[in-house]
């Protein structure tokens, strides 16, 4: 992972990418216990081509197989890690990069989507694994349920909280 | 260690401890896959039974 974040990193430092922010199951690690997972997600920004209305992943392709980076499906492999590169396709994913909060790893400096937002962004795509990572942040107390209630506010995701507590948390004492 | 404890020492692991956990899992699930020990999924539907009979 080390030498994915330094790769990824270095690219930012390219002006190839702007910020960016681990998301998935690997950005819910930083809050949980670990839990299997093969591919690492990385919510980036991209800078606008001037003109250019159209954002592409391709200048990331580009830079990260000149560099020894592999194609396989939709992930390019940094290092030992396939990684997902994925544009913020709506506003909560926007604001889940932006306030993203710095870390390390093995001192490579990198930043995680706050457990708010790893739950928010859960909920809206609202698989079973999704619920399943909700239900673990709720169950360990890794969540700050009043940041929470705003962010799903803001997102226009109270409706379907209320739908997954009903559903999930009803009759826990949590 | 019980399981709750077992977790909440998991939980409270630095990141980067983390990350080589996550790693291990990797590794692991890759080498199972590989070695052909992951149960196939059985065919149940009556053509498949018809064509093994």
């Amino acid at each position: 992972m080390k030498a994915t974040l330094e790769a990824i990193n270095q690219m930012q430092a390219d002006g190839v990418i702007g910020k960016y922010a681990i998301g998935g199951a690997v950005g819910a690690t930083f809050y949980l216990e670990p839990a299997a997972t093969v591919d690492l997600d990385i919510f980036v920004t991209l800078p606008t081509a001037s003109g250019g209305l159209l954002l592409s992943l391709a200048p990331i392709y580009e830079y990260l197989k000149s560099r020894g980076g592999k194609i396989e499906d939709e992930y390019i492999v940094i290092g030992d890690w396939p990684v997902q590169f994925l544009p913020p396709s709506n506003d909560l994913e926007q604001e889940a990069v932006a306030e993203a909060v710095s870390t390390t790893v093995e001192s490579v400096p990198t930043w995680v989507m706050s457990a708010e937002h790893l739950v928010a962004i859960a909920l809206r795509i609202g698989r079973s694994k999704d619920h399943n990572r909700i239900l673990q942040f709720v169950e360990q107390d890794a969540v700050n349920r009043e940041k929470l209630q705003s962010i799903l506010e803001r997102n226009g995701l109270t409706a379907k909280w209320k739908q997954f507590e009903r559903k999930y948390l009803e009759g826990t004492h949590e | 260690m019980s399981k709750p404890k077992m977790r909440a020492r998991l939980k409270s692991l630095s990141f980067s401890e983390k990350i080589k956990i996550l790693e291990k899992l990797r590794d692991r699930s890759e080498k199972i896959a590989a070695s052909g020990l992951r149960r196939k999924e059985i065919d149940l539907t009556p053509a498949h039974i018809q064509k093994n009979e």
